[in-house]
């Protein structure tokens, strides 16, 4: 199997790689925004006197 | 897309034997001056890289060596269509001599200028360690032909390459201490994801970089390549949230020794105390001011105490140690005349590459006007089991003038030390065979015991 790769161009395979990652980047980074939301949400109920 | 070797003609070209794998030009050298040729098949790409700004951008932040443009009547084949004379950057070193904390300066350099490609509409195509110097203390990128012009449908070309000859080997010291340079050697073109998964500890796995970068990498590209063939598109905000994300998970791993290595306070906590430092530090300067040289090599440099002093008088120094925890304390000074490089002087860098032509030996790269070995002689010697007739012959190899080198004998404890447990017995290990055999090259200008100690320091020179 390995020997098949020898003839491929080594960037096309990290192409896919790169549109996953951004991917689950852009994701993680809504999840994060989101929960910022929620928390701040909370945080500041509890801070107000 | 223009034939790479359309115009390619068999004139006598005479790049340097690094340079052949780019189309876009070559580096070549006259009188020891070297130049760059741009091929016409670049020409497109370099008027891009000065008229979007970006040359301007780079040069002015300190980021990328200036050049100017010399006359094209220095060009070597008949399709050059610039001939570029950049700042001239001495010594030239290797990953492979690289502490980590030079090796992550490297790779954050190489994110920001592919960041700020993205912004002018160009893209590094290669990202290799290879393509940046240290110039004046600070990692500079050397390369002026690895910027393409960037279709923002497409991720990074250079992605994998950076992941395998930066990030990796960044991401394996981080958990392993194992430094840098060890991986760099072994690996020249970078250690592939497959093996860094494999050796990275299994806690590694609830990161989020090791689980993306190394990981996935490893299962995508290992899976089927026909997937890649469908050139998924991608978008320039894509591509810049990867490379921030590469800039944060770099910027934030560990390159600095965890616990002190067993040369890292050999100065500080020397048993010899204070009063045989500033005796030995007294002589060396009485030396320095006794003779010439701008060019300067100092061996076994420890914390740089002595490259230090050496950098107050000579145009440039390179101070080598084999321990890496040694060269990451000297470098974080970022002195302007000071190259800290982690060399072991028992296997020093070979010659390597295609032709073993492509990277030069250490010691062709590293003679200097003035050779200092100090506190070393006797770990190769009686550590190492190399005679000093040898040693002596290798040293004549690096210096050009001059030697300033200390013997320490077998009554000193730290050599006693260095063999206690060996079984064969020491031969020709005292001051008269040191002096013989420093004697068939050079003759002794001064010779001083260091006060309080029964080492002798010597200023040798060139016969």
């Amino acid at each position: 199997m390995t020997t098949l790769f020898l003839y491929i161009d080594p960037g096309s395979g990290s192409y896919l790689v790169q549109v996953i990652i951004a991917a689950i980047l852009g994701g993680m980074f809504w999840i994060k925004k989101f929960w910022r939301k929620i928390r701040s949400f909370f945080t500041r109920g509890k801070k107000a006197p | 897309m223009t034939d790479p070797f359309a115009h390619h003609t068999p004139a006598p070209q005479v790049p340097h034997p690094a340079s052949f794998r780019d189309p876009a030009g070559f580096v070549f050298a006259i009188d020891g001056v070297v130049y760059r040729q741009v091929n016409q098949f670049y020409s497109d790409r370099y008027d891009h890289l000065h008229r979007c700004g970006l040359y301007d951008q780079l040069t002015e932040q300190g980021l990328m060596v200036p050049y100017t443009e010399a006359s094209i009547d220095l060009a070597q084949s008949t399709d050059a269509c610039k001939i570029l004379l950049p700042r001239q950057i001495r010594p030239i070193s290797y990953p492979s001599e690289w502490c980590p904390e030079q090796l992550k300066d490297a790779a954050l350099l190489t994110l920001k200028i592919q960041r700020l490609a993205t912004d002018h509409g160009m893209t590094l195509k290669d990202a290799t360690p290879f393509n940046i110097q240290f110039d004046k203390g600070r990692a500079t990128f050397i390369d002026t032909l690895s910027f393409d012009l960037h279709d923002p449908a497409r991720p990074w070309i250079a992605y994998r390459q950076f992941c395998e000859s930066f990030l990796f080997p960044l991401y394996i010291h981080h958990y392993a201490q194992t430094g840098t340079a060890p991986i760099a050697a072994a690996w020249p073109e970078g250690i592939p994801a497959s093996l860094t998964a494999r050796l990275l500890p299994l806690k590694s796995r609830w990161n989020t970089g090791v689980w993306l970068h190394v990981f996935l990498q490893n299962q995508i590209s290992s899976r089927q390549p026909a997937a890649a063939d469908r050139n998924p598109t991608f978008s320039k905000a894509k591509l810049i949230r990867v490379i921030e994300h590469l800039q944060s998970i770099i910027s934030r791993l560990n390159t600095s020794p965890q616990k002190s290595s067993a040369w890292s306070n050999y100065y500080s906590e020397t048993s010899l105390g204070k009063s045989y430092l500033q005796a030995k530090e007294h002589l060396f300067r009485q030396y320095l001011n006794q003779i010439e040289f701008a060019h300067s090599l100092d061996l076994g440099c420890n914390d740089g105490l002595f490259a230090k002093i050496l950098a107050e008088a000579a145009a440039g120094v390179i101070a080598v140690d084999a321990d890496w925890s040694c060269i990451d304390k000297l470098y974080r000074e970022h002195r302007p005349n000071i190259l800290p490089l982690c060399v072991d002087l028992a296997h020093p860098t070979p010659a390597s590459g295609f032709r073993n032509a492509e990277r030069a030996s250490f010691t062709s790269r590293t003679a200097s006007d003035l050779v200092a070995a100090l506190a070393l002689v006797h770990h190769l010697s009686l550590g190492k089991n190399i005679p000093l007739r040898l040693i002596a012959d290798y040293f004549n190899d690096l210096t050009k003038k001059y030697l300033i080198i200390e013997f320490i004998p077998l009554s000193d404890p730290k050599a006693a030390a260095l063999v206690a447990r060996k079984e064969s017995p020491t031969i020709g290990y005292d001051p008269g065979h040191f002096e013989s055999a420093f004697s068939r090259h050079f003759r002794i200008e001064r010779k001083d015991p260091i006060s309080g100690t029964e080492r002798v320091l010597y200023l040798l020179q060139k016969s």
